[in-house]
């Protein structure tokens, strides 16, 4: 199947989204992120699980917020796993189909103009057989998200806890991929986290005048004391400044880190090679792209 | 360092010269380089005999490519040995002949700049010159190499001062023909989708539109944080060249050669005009009471 990536706030009705996180910062920036802008639009929000409305993620690190008051009015509902797709203990696809649809109806009912889904369903995986099984009810799910005009829904996993086969397998069932929002988008430079490796995307132009926003994203987002990645594939310029602001970053980490280029444009790689790595202490040139 | 000329007509006088240089090195345990034409590599790998194995023969059209980037590699070479305690010994030999005029002044101002930039790294240079070569080049020669195989030398001029010089001969105007836009705003992207998209007309490559998008954009960033209202930027074609030029009003008074030299590596820091001198082929910065111009050339396929 042909997929697409998509940030977390531009997911519409019928979008049937899929989300491996890497780690739990991956998980809460997205999953809160959704939750948390269906809520702030008197959207309702089902969530498969047994935390607590407290417990959700993203919602206290986030946004120092506890939605349990949106539960107790009804606009957020946590549904137990034993509720909602468990049959004697075990994963019950069907029961999990049955319940999204009666929820995406009573929403429908209570006057909510839209209703996202969402359930992470990494430990359905581990149990016997659970991987065939979830295979099996995706499309089916699929189907159900994508005929709604009001549901929108997003698939969790853990990578961790998947092998590359199941994840590839499951990831084709998934139309779209979601990711989070951007940091930074003024339709000549956008700026995305990237949690696999750890660090930014960057797509467009990246020049002076945008050069604060760059180093203030690096500055909030980005930990000094590991190994940080900047993604370079959908760059199609930087600057001489940019390059220094980036040298004069990776020279502040502690010592034996510092900035990997990932996927350098070849003619960006070219011009980097022309002006010497040597000028530019604390970065190198990672996998991807160039020649 | 020494920076020295070895003059000669003969081919006797050439490896007269050259050879005891070369051998020096080899038996001195430096690191040692050669560049010059094909006819003068064999006499030299013939006249050292067993000490040739000892020696690295470039072919000069190889090895003068590009002025600042063949400065910028050897001193680099020569900055990494002088900190292991070791030098670098070379012979070079620019080829002059086939060069345009433009090009024989940066390769005579690289050789000014060598002075500057191999101080301080205990290089040794030896550079010789045909004496049948035309007398402007041979003139560049005295004033540019502070000894002589012979001893002192009496023409040479203050490096500074020779690109000082260079640096005040007047620009031939822009043609009237030339595309022309006011930069007044302080996001460029508009400024580099016009330069991309008339380079890509005027043939060039990926990498030659990337690294003509970083200088302009490095030179307008400055004329428009430094320099002075109006702001005007100039693209045209000559024969096997696309030429774009950034003008302001302001009267900056840069050192001489401003750009011209490699800076110091280790730390990083603003390198800009020597950047710029590294991603196109000829750089001129004029600098007067019709305010600053910097003028960028990089080779065209088509014209």
């Amino acid at each position: 199947m042909n997929f697409y990536e998509r940030p977390v706030s531009e997911l519409r009705p019928g979008d049937h989204a899929w989300l491996a996180y890497t780690n739990n910062e991956e998980q809460a920036t997205i999953v809160g992120d959704f939750v948390y802008d269906g809520l702030r639009t008197q959207e309702k929000v089902v969530y498969v699980t047994d935390s607590r409305p407290h417990e959700l993620p993203g919602m206290l690190s986030r946004f120092g917020i506890d939605p349990t008051p949106f539960a107790e009015v009804g606009q957020l509902r946590l549904i137990t796993l034993e509720q909602s797709c468990l049959t004697r203990g075990r994963f019950d696809p069907d029961r999990l189909l049955t319940t999204l649809d009666r929820e995406v109806d009573v929403a429908f009912d209570q006057g909510f103009r839209a209703v996202r889904l969402t359930a992470d369903l990494s430990w359905a995986l581990r149990q016997p057989g659970g991987a065939d099984l979830m295979l099996g009810c995706e499309h089916r799910f699929d189907a159900a998200v994508g005929a709604s005009t009001m549901a929108l829904a997003i698939c969790q996993l853990d990578r961790g806890q998947c092998s590359p086969e199941e994840l590839a397998a499951l990831r084709d069932k998934h139309e779209v991929l979601v990711e989070v929002n951007p940091e930074f988008d003024d339709g000549v430079l956008k700026i995305t986290r990237t949690f696999r490796p750890l660090g930014l995307r960057l797509e467009g132009e990246l020049d002076g005048v945008r050069h604060a926003v760059f180093a203030d994203t690096l500055t909030n987002i980005v930990p000094r004391a590991q190994k940080i990645h900047l993604d370079f594939k959908r760059l199609d310029f930087i600057d001489l400044g940019a390059l220094n602001l980036l040298a004069t970053w990776a020279m502040r980490m502690p010592g034996g880190y510092g900035l990997v280029l990932d996927n350098l444009p070849p003619d960006v790689a070219d011009v980097i090679d022309m002006l010497g790595w040597h000028r530019f202490p604390g970065l190198s040139r990672g996998q991807g792209e160039q020649q | 360092m020494n920076h020295e000329v070895l003059p000669y007509r003969a081919t006797r006088d050439f490896l007269s010269g050259a050879l005891p240089f070369l051998r020096a090195g080899v038996r001195g345990g430096e690191t040692v380089l050669a560049a010059t034409g094909p006819g003068n590599l064999s006499l030299l790998r013939d006249g050292l005999g067993g000490d040739a194995a000892g020696v690295d023969f470039v072919e000069a059209t190889e090895f003068y490519q590009h002025p600042a980037r063949t400065l910028a590699k050897c001193v680099k070479a020569a900055d990494e040995l002088a900190r292991r305690g070791q030098r670098l010994r070379l012979l070079g030999e620019p080829i002059w002949c086939e060069r345009s005029p433009l090009e024989v002044a940066e390769w005579q101002r690289a050789e000014a700049i060598v002075n500057i930039a191999f101080a301080g790294t205990g290089a040794s240079i030896l550079c010789p010159y045909d004496l049948t070569l035309p007398l402007p080049i041979l003139d560049g020669a005295r004033r540019t190499h502070p000894r002589t195989v012979f001893g002192a030398n009496g023409g040479y001029v203050d490096p500074w001062s020779y690109l000082s010089a260079f640096d005040h001969r007047p620009l031939p105007p822009a043609p009237e023909s030339a595309e022309s836009l006011r930069v007044d705003m302080a996001d460029l992207f508009w400024l580099r989708a016009f330069v991309a998209e008339y380079g890509r007309g005027a043939g060039l490559g990926d990498t030659q539109i990337q690294g003509l998008l970083m200088s302009v954009t490095e030179v307008a960033t400055n004329a428009l944080r430094h320099g002075t209202p109006p702001v005007v930027l100039r693209l045209w074609t000559e024969p096997g060249d696309l030429i774009c030029e950034v003008n302001d009003g302001g009267q900056w008074s840069p050192q001489p050669g401003v750009g011209s030299v490699p800076p110091e590596t280790g730390a990083p820091g603003r390198f800009g005009l020597w950047a710029v001198r590294l991603l196109c082929s000829i750089v001129q910065v004029r600098t007067g009471s019709a305010g600053t111009t910097i003028r960028m050339r990089l080779p065209a396929a088509v014209v």
